[in-house]
């Protein structure tokens, strides 16, 4: 049978590196090939390759049985090759439908004289498809799993021979990821390749139907999805075993007898934007030592409640009681939790330019926040040639160790974190989840760390309080000692003994029988 | 992060740089043979077909007539009248002409500094011994003109159309009244400025509306903006209408031959060469010098394509006060503007 | 790569780039390139004296408009209006000197320096306003700021300020205790182009040592950023970016009054505030290669004068040849981003 798609000894290197050392990599025709990897192993690489955003420095790449030599995205296009990248490429303040429009422009021009209603179109794809989307709204003001909706049906509305999808759960609520795999088998099943790279050993294993692990730019296994476990594709990924995140720290292991006082406390808040409420009279008190963990389909109400603990957003009634301090890790890491043309040192420095021990009189302590920076580095093990790399040209899970890392360090009583291992491998998800664990159970805030020797200490006399906000339940359930869920900007609390994946799953849906959380 | 600059580096090759380029010019002496130079400095383009034209004409003629080595500038602004009258006195020219008031100050500054240099402001207000105000007395050509224009109105209203208001303009157009009155005496005149010496549309505008409150002859003092003055004249001719206009500063009879009764000229080119004759036989300095009909530098031109609008009689009649011009006889309003302190008046 | 050089590279590769464009067109036009050039050279470096009195005189507007270009679009402030703030300083730095009933210069320059500076942020505080308060984009307003203030500068020319006898739409002269001494014996360079260097070296200072600077950098390269994760309101520091960019553009506008023209008339810019983008973008935002980009604007535009002086090019080729350089700038800038950015990562 003919492979939807072909790679022969690719070989890709950026500078010094090599980003792919002779990979040969075949896609068959209706078969969902999951393609794994930890940061920087090759796997972005391969499919941007693939959708002719990269040339390759050596060997050949066939589609469809033919060889190609792909100049551009438009090029692969034509052949039939689409791509739904991490970061979507939607313009935000087109609507849904007009965003479809402007891909597939060449559909929709008026070329030929039947002119057809593109909307009935784009509305039948869908509906063929079972996919959900909101069509007239402008994307901006849609959530993430909605806006990732429309990037499939945007690559799906004309003859697709491959689809690649960089990271796509990444983003999504368990329901969502379960609707965005219906969906991919569908597509298969008419006989398009799909290649799902991901992160996510399980999810993988759920619907691929053969897996490639990538390490350091080489092909170390290909395989199919039957035939191997999480186990072991993680010691492939790694090159050694390691063990699987979390269940270090159970749920309900939090601090006992009398309640300490709360860090902050949220009474009645509401936050309205236009006539539309964000967040309805949410109560809510965070106590130092505790992971309050904040489940619920994105599109909530969560980035708000995140605003308003962060002490960004005023609420517009009730009372928000917050500490000096709050470190707070978005979830949007590009635009908000980092400046791409800054160096590494640039973007530490968020968390230190008001503080007086980085002054020198008038001046920044440039060579402090260096120094800072090199330690975060070693600590949050981030992978760059040096501090004063520019955070642009980092990998994600790089670039969210630097956030991450930085938050930490930021000497809060209190931590929100949103997603806050989106996009990161095993390792670095073990690393994150275990210092979030860490840092709420002792009073060694990272920021002391870094204040042993050059800082005076304004060290928290408390463990931090700390939010997490996350859309993976397993997360949230490995992590938290007391568990709320958003809907449709109301925090309901979920009761111990019902923090279970189904009872809190069941919440979330909740959510969604009544009407989506539009 | 940044790193300190360097700035000083490049400031060290842009001196290095100066130096070599310091000792090439000295091996080009710019005053070696006592060819006289002269410049001419002009702070519009001499593509106007106008006033800075007539100046570049008349620094050609120099050139032309006396043989001497000629340059021109267009400066832009004040700041570079001060460099460049500096340039040239340094390059050894001699006579340097500021073809405007606005040159003035400058001039004053650099006729300090370069006592053996005579400097000619077009225009000027501050005479010294080598500082040299040309004062074109255009008024005496504009006040011709009025008679003509007293003679022609049948409404016995009429317009003027000026540019920026500055003396010499406002000067030419109290001429112009005086002498639309000395005709006609219950005569009444219009006047605006656009503000703009180049810009049509304004002056057509401004025309326009002169035109349309009763005004039936007009004159202008505009630079490339009389295009537009003279188009409202002629619409205003075929909408049935008996309108005449008048040219300024050139002869503009032929620009507009359907419409122009007549143009007060100024002869540039001719007053410039006769400035740098007396220049070169040394009798130039101290005093303005005069620039009137007498000398021939303006005088009032009927457009040989409407012979017959303005009577015969009129026609003499001007011829006469011509006459009493040139011999001292009568003395044309003008707009005093040369300053107190050195009050020299004309050269008689 | 070093980041201060690259500009000053950029700026180098263009010019000779221009220069052959140029040589090409002048040799068509019936000039000598040769003859052209070293005309060129001589008006801008010829002598120590020309350097001093014409180039660096020429490019002391462009240097401190040019700063505050360069500052305001650092936070991303796209302040088109140096020209209109530039002649409010002017205006206010005359009406002090003028009206002011002092005449020691120790009080005189500090007092005519400061109402020059305070005019010119008022100009830049009205668009401020309008785009923090009301969202209303700066490009438009500050450009409109110009013609009201242009418009503002004629009318009190022809006006309240008018020179005392009325004849000429100019003030009166200065009084000698406002004029700026001269920096160097014999020369018209004046204190003005000392103070454009300070103030340089102070904004670089301030963008890459503070933490002020740090943070107008950041609102510049994205406010969100800025807001979520440096915590702090990007109002205030565009606030800060627009006063102190008009109070820069300002001082251009009073100290070439002071130190030049000795007297304000319609028309006192041919354009300094719209140049200075240009020196502003061509030395990447840098303060300290915008002196170097203002100094090399200036050349260009004494050597200009001596090209029609000692060449006999008309002054239409002059800027002709201004408007190539620019061109040519922002060719080799982008060829150079796209060499240097060819990586990717994944």
């Amino acid at each position: 049978m003919t492979a939807a798609a072909r790679l022969r000894g690719v070989t890709r290197r950026f500078g010094a590196v090599t980003a792919l050392g002779e990979v040969d990599f075949e896609l068959a025709p209706g078969e969902i090939h999951g393609l794994l990897g930890e940061n920087g192993a090759g796997k972005t690489t391969l499919a941007r390759i693939l959708a002719g955003l990269l040339a390759p420095d050596a060997g050949g790449v066939e589609i469809g049985g033919r060889s190609v030599a792909l100049r551009s995205a438009r090029e692969a296009r034509a052949l039939g090759v689409a791509m739904v990248h991490q970061h979507f490429s939607l313009v935000p303040r087109f609507t849904g439908l007009e965003n479809i429009a402007l891909f597939n422009a060449g559909a929709w021009t008026g070329r030929g004289t039947e002119a057809p209603d593109y909307r009935a179109l784009v509305r039948a794809r869908a509906r063929e498809l079972k996919l959900e989307v909101e069509l007239d709204a402008p994307v901006a003001g849609l959530g993430v799993g909605e806006r990732q909706r429309i990037e499939v049906l945007k690559a799906l509305m004309s003859e697709t021979g491959v689809l690649l999808l960089d990271e796509p759960t990444a983003v999504l609520a368990p329901r969502e990821v379960e609707g965005l795999f219906a969906v991919l088998r569908r597509v298969a099943e008419a006989g398009t390749g799909i290649v799902l790279v991901a992160h996510k050993l399980d999810e993988v294993l759920a619907v691929a139907d053969r897996v490639t692990v990538l390490r350091r730019g080489r092909r170390v296994l290909t395989e199919e999805a039957g035939k191997v476990t999480a186990a072991g594709l993680a010691e492939a990924m790694v090159g050694e075993p390691v063990g699987r995140p979390g269940r270090e720290h159970p749920p309900g292991r939090g601090p006992r007898g009398l309640e300490p006082e709360p860090v902050a406390t949220l009474e009645g808040v509401t936050v309205r934007s236009g006539g539309t409420p964000l967040l309805r009279d949410v109560d809510l008190a965070v106590r130092p030592g505790e992971i309050l963990g904040i489940a619920g389909v994105d599109g909530n109400g969560q980035r708000t409640l995140a605003a308003v603990l962060a002490g960004i957003r005023t609420p517009d009634k009730g009372t928000a009681t917050l500490p000096r301090e709050v470190g707070w890790i978005p979830q949007d890491r590009g635009e908000e939790g980092l400046v791409n043309d800054f160096t590494i040192i640039e973007n530490v420095a968020f968390a230190l330019h008001g503080k007086a021990a980085y002054r020198r009189g008038p001046w920044f302590d440039w060579a402090g926040v260096e120094e800072t920076a090199g330690s975060l580095m070693r600590e949050m093990d981030v992978r760059a040639e040096s501090p004063e790399t520019t955070a642009g040209t980092l990998s994600g899970g790089n670039q969210q160790r630097v956030v991450a890392g930085r938050e930490f360090l930021r000497s809060a009583e209190m931590l929100v974190a949103e997603s806050p291992t989106r996009g990161l491998d095993v390792k670095a998800t073990v690393a994150v989840r275990a210092r979030i664990a860490g840092l709420a159970t002792t009073p060694s805030a990272g920021a002391r760390e870094h204040q042993t020797t050059r800082r005076p200490p304004a060290a928290p006399k408390r463990p931090p309080g700390i939010v997490l906000i996350s859309a993976d339940l397993d997360e949230i359930l490995e992590l938290s000692h007391r568990i709320a869920v958003m809907v449709r900007g109301r925090l309901i609390p979920v009761p111990r003994d019902r923090h279970t994946r189904t009872a809190i799953g069941e919440l979330m849906l909740g959510a969604q029988q009544g009407g989506g959380p539009r | 992060m940044n790193h300190p600059p360097t700035t000083a580096t490049l400031l060290a090759l842009l001196a290095t740089l100066a130096c070599n380029v310091d000792r090439k010019q000295d091996d080009v002496p710019a005053t070696d043979p006592p060819t006289p130079h002269v410049a001419l400095l002009t702070s519009g383009p001499v593509s106007d077909a106008g006033w800075h034209a007539g100046a570049y004409e008349g620094l050609q003629l120099i050139g032309d007539s006396l043989g001497f080595e000629v340059s021109h500038q267009q400066t832009r602004t004040p700041a570079e009248f001060d460099e460049a009258f500096i340039s040239y006195a340094e390059d050894g020219y001699g006579l340097i002409f500021g073809h405007g008031f606005e040159y003035q100050d400058a001039a004053s500054r650099a006729g300090e500094q370069y006592p053996d240099v005579t400097f000619v402001v077009s225009g000027g207000s501050r005479p010294s011994a080598n500082v040299v105000p040309l004062l074109f007395h255009l008024n005496e050509a504009s006040y011709l003109a009025g008679m003509a224009a007293g003679a022609v109105t049948a409404a016995g209203i009429v317009g003027m159309v000026g540019g920026v208001e500055i003396p010499t303009a406002k000067g030419t157009f109290v001429a112009f009244e005086a002498g639309v009155k000395a005709v006609r005496a219950d005569a009444a005149v219009l006047e605006t400025f656009t503000g703009d010496w180049y810009d049509p549309s304004a002056a057509k505008e401004a025309a326009a509306a002169q035109l349309r409150q009763g005004a039936d002859v007009l004159i202008h003092n505009l630079d490339a903006a009389s295009f537009g003055f003279f188009q409202a004249v002629r619409e205003a001719r075929e909408g049935g209408s008996e309108a005449w206009a008048f040219g300024m500063n050139r002869d503009q009879n032929d620009v507009a031959p359907d419409v122009i009764v007549g143009s007060a000229v100024i002869n540039i080119p001719a007053m410039f060469l006769r400035t740098a004759t007396a220049w070169r036989d040394g009798t130039l300095g101290g005093v303005a010098e005069y620039a009137g009909l007498r000398v021939g530098a303006v005088e009032f031109v009927p457009n040989p394509a409407q012979e017959g609008v303005i009577p015969p009689e009129a026609l003499a009649r001007i011829d006469e006060a011509r006459q009493a011009i040139i011999a001292g006889e009568l003395e044309v309003p003008r707009i005093e503007y040369l300053e107190p302190e050195d009050d020299d008046p004309p050269s008689p | 790569m070093n980041r201060t050089l690259t500009p000053v590279l950029t700026a180098t590769a263009a010019l000779a780039a221009t220069l052959a464009v140029a040589a090409a067109l002048l040799a068509l036009g019936g000039h000598s390139p040769g003859a052209v050039f070293a005309a060129l050279l001589r008006g801008a470096f010829g002598t120590w004296d020309r350097f001093f009195s014409f180039t660096l005189v020429r490019a002391t507007p462009l240097l401190l408009t040019g700063l505050a270009v360069a500052l305001a679009f650092k936070a991303r402030v796209w302040n088109i209006g140096a020209e209109g703030q530039l002649h409010a300083g002017a205006l206010a730095g005359v009406a002090v000197a003028i009206l002011l009933p002092v005449h020691s210069p120790l009080l005189v320059l500090p007092a005519t320096l400061a109402a020059a500076a305070a005019a010119g942020a008022l100009w830049a505080a009205v668009p401020a306003a309008m785009k923090t308060r009301m969202g209303v984009g700066e490009v438009i307003t500050t450009l409109l700021m110009n013609f009201v203030a242009v418009f503002l500068a004629q009318f009190l020319v022809q006006g309240p300020l008018q020179e005392p006898r009325g004849v000429f739409n100019q003030t009166d002269e200065i009084p000698l205790a406002a004029r700026l001494p001269a920096l160097l014996p014999d020369t018209r360079l004046h204190l003005g182009f000392l103070l454009g260097i300070v103030i340089a070296v102070a904004l670089w200072l301030y963008l890459t040592r503070t933490p002020g600077g740090f943070r107008l950098r950041a609102v510049g390269a994205s406010p969100r950023a800025a807001e979520v994760s440096g915590r702090f309101r990007a109002g205030p520091v565009v606030w800060l970016a627009f006063l102190t960019s008009g109070a820069i553009a300002g001082l251009a506008g009073w100290i070439q009054v002071a130190g030049v023209t000795h007297r304000m008339y319609e028309g006192l810019s041919p354009g300094w505030g719209y140049t200075a983008i240009a020196v502003a973008l061509l030395a990447r935002l840098n303060p300290l290669a915008v002196v170097v980009t203002a100094i090399v604007f200036g050349a260009l535009s004494a050597g200009g004068g001596a090209m029609q002086r000692e060449a006999g090019v008309p002054e239409v080729w002059v800027r002709g040849i201004e408007a190539l350089v620019i061109l040519a700038v922002l060719t080799v800038d982008r060829s150079w981003q796209v060499l240097a950015g060819g990586g990717s990562r994944d």
